[in-house]
């Protein structure tokens, strides 16, 4: 079997130079670079509920939307009506699709019976009248958005490269109606499907998602002290995982998902450790005489950026575990908090204070090429975490008293509003990729 | 840009193809939908099949944590409500633990308390103004609160009569969003037990 997989991969390499093999692409590195014009038609529906026929595609559109990667055809454009033929060997009009500008067209075909739901998928390069990508989806009815989603990532990854993140999570905290207690939240990236977590109505905060996505990690307050426990997400299970110490806060999981990093006080001094999720002694990872927290492990395991006050004012800090000495990265006098590691770990975001507000700024683990990537004239944008595929950063914006999350690219080119109306939304977690 | 050939891009979706063939190499069936004549259509053994990806969520995963304990059914109202105490707060100025003149004036009237009533305990809740991260206040605000209660020892209070908590800036006293409702939260706040 390996043999014949080989054999394959050398097969393409040997047809690649083949001088007639166009191929459609996005350059997701070139700001302001064209957008992909993008067909997105109705959907055919066999046995289920007709307006699913319109519904596929205006998830999937908004999806697409939200990269500004493409370019949509409003389906009022559209010229061919897409049946179930078309997935059983009838081709598509292509012609059709490229007069009306059309350079990618994506068709679905969707039935319900019972609780089983089942949707092809598929990707045409227009201009080729070539297949580029297909799917073919089971599962239950409610899992239709999560199946839409995943297709959008498809399409993604066909013309970029790099795997979209339809379908991710935000955790995040807020206040529960009139509760003055802080409660746990999970929003889709899309806005979608917000729902609340927990319901203790005390203070529960700092959600920390492990590298699988299965759980999350958070401090509570429910039995009057804070302690750090573990949340499956699926089953809402629980595991006290922090105990020791007074106040803490869990800053991020190691990518194996052996250690869980948190800064923890004792005597009013806070630092740095890490405890194994199955239990066991706590090992401490950075001390000094001043407050120690936040502590954000690198996506190879190996490094944490932490703050630390040790200089007077709290600044981000970059250390080996495992190794004496640290490294500061944020520059400046002023106030520098929330360390967020990028995944592809070239980048630090972290909460910085600039003219008396609070700012989002990024640097090079080495502390080389700092800049601003979000800040607002009339509050402060704080909390900055990074999307699975780097390309997007959620965080707090507050201006005073109304908050909201925000997600802008990396580049600081594109915003828009997460989550708006709930009180005192902050602590954005964004979920690996799924 | 637009349908233009890029050898870099080819290698990738060419590679992706080949590793997603690979993937499929047991029961694939490749149906072929290249355009009829369109260059390697035959051979390309990637994109043409359509994959089944099952998306039924995967079985809870045998995690090495075993959910050991259910959910507390206590909710935990009393920890989010302001407790009345006869004492003054103590304040501290913005990102500071110190303890200042009047804070220590405070200190010796809980000091004197706790004399004539040996058998009292208090709880000190350190506390943080809005601004900044919650994390960087939680680890503030247990220093504030540590700090009250180093003072209060210091006065010959026995540490067994003191404990100390941090609210960070979750529990403002007033929710203004001001220097002068700052000034109020930046505080240490005697509770007793």
């Amino acid at each position: 079997m390996i043999g014949a997989a080989a054999g394959a991969f050398l097969l393409v390499l040997s047809l690649f130079p083949s001088p007639a093999f166009p191929v459609l692409y996005i350059d997701i590195n070139a700001p302001g670079g064209k957008r992909m014009p993008i067909a997105v038609a109705d959907v055919a529906v066999g046995p289920g509920d007709p307006s699913l026929s319109r519904g596929i595609p205006k998830i999937l559109s908004d999806d697409l939307a939200l990269t500004d990667l493409f370019d949509l055809i409003p389906p009022t454009a559209h010229m061919e009506t897409v049946t179930a033929a078309h997935f059983s060997g009838k081709p598509l009009s292509f012609p059709g699709w490229k007069m009306i500008g059309a350079e990618a067209v994506v068709i679905g075909n969707v039935s319900v019976r019972g609780d089983r739901l089942s949707i092809e998928m598929r990707l045409y390069d227009a201009t080729q009248g070539t297949l580029l990508a297909g799917k073919r989806y089971t599962g239950a009815p409610n899992q239709l958005r999560s199946i839409v989603h995943r297709f959008a990532n498809e399409i993604v990854y066909t013309f970029t490269g790099v795997r979209g993140v339809f379908g991710t999570e935000i955790a995040f905290t807020a206040r529960s109606g009139k509760s003055r207690g802080k409660e746990l939240y999970i929003v889709g990236m899309d806005g979608q499907d917000l729902r609340k977590v927990t319901d203790n109505r005390s203070f529960n905060l700092f959600p920390r998602w492990s590298a699988d996505g299965q759980w999350l990690a958070y401090t509570s307050y429910r039995t009057g002290a804070p302690n750090v426990y573990l949340r499956n997400v699926s089953t809402g299970a629980e595991k006290e995982v922090i105990r020791f110490g007074g106040s803490k806060a869990p800053g991020g999981f190691s990518p194996d998902g052996v250690w869980l990093y948190a800064g923890v006080s004792q005597a009013g001094n806070s630092d740095i450790y890490r405890v194994r999720v199955v239990g066991g002694a706590a090992e401490k990872v950075a001390e000094g005489w001043g407050l120690e927290v936040s502590p954000s492990p690198s996506p190879d395991g190996r490094r944490i950026a932490f703050v630390s006050d040790r200089g007077g004012s709290p600044q981000v800090y970059v250390k080996t575990v495992g190794v004496a000495g640290e490294t500061r990265i944020s520059s400046g006098t002023g106030y520098a908090t929330s360390p967020s590691w990028s995944p592809a770990g070239d980048r630090i975001a972290y909460t910085a204070r600039s003219g008396g507000r609070f700012v989002i700024a990024s640097v090079a683990p080495d502390g080389s090429g700092a800049r601003e990537v979000a800040s607002a004239a009339d509050g402060d944008c704080e909390d900055p975490s990074f999307s699975p595929d780097g390309r997007s950063l959620v965080y707090t914006y507050r201006k005073r008293g109304y908050s909201a999350l925000k997600i802008i690219s990396s580049d600081g080119r594109r915003q828009r509003t997460l989550v708006s109306g709930l009180g005192d939304a902050g602590s954005p977690a964004w979920s690996p990729g799924r | 840009m637009k349908g233009t050939i890029s050898w870099k891009w080819a290698v990738l979706v060419l590679s992706v193809a080949a590793l997603v063939a690979v993937g499929c190499a047991k029961k694939q069936t490749v149906k072929s939908e290249g355009a009829p004549g369109a260059p390697g259509a035959a051979v390309t053994p990637a994109p043409p099949a359509v994959g089944e990806a099952p998306v039924m969520e995967a079985p809870p995963a045998p995690v090495a944590v075993a959910p050991a304990t259910p959910p507390a059914a206590a909710p935990g109202v009393a920890v989010t409500e302001e407790k009345m105490s006869q004492f003054d707060d103590v304040r501290f100025d913005f990102d500071k633990s110190e303890v200042k003149e009047d804070g220590r004036k405070t200190c010796q009237v809980v000091a004197d308390y706790l004399k004539k009533n040996p058998m009292a305990k208090f709880l000190i809740e350190g506390h943080c103004d809005e601004r900044g991260t919650s994390e960087y206040n939680m680890a503030l605000g247990d220093r504030r609160a540590t700090a009250v209660m180093n003072y209060l020892v210091s006065l010959g209070v026995p540490k067994a009569a003191l404990s100390t908590v941090s609210f960070g800036k979750e529990k403002p006293l007033d929710p203004g969003h001001d220097e002068g409702a700052w000034e109020k939260n930046r505080r240490a706040h005697f509770v007793l037990k």
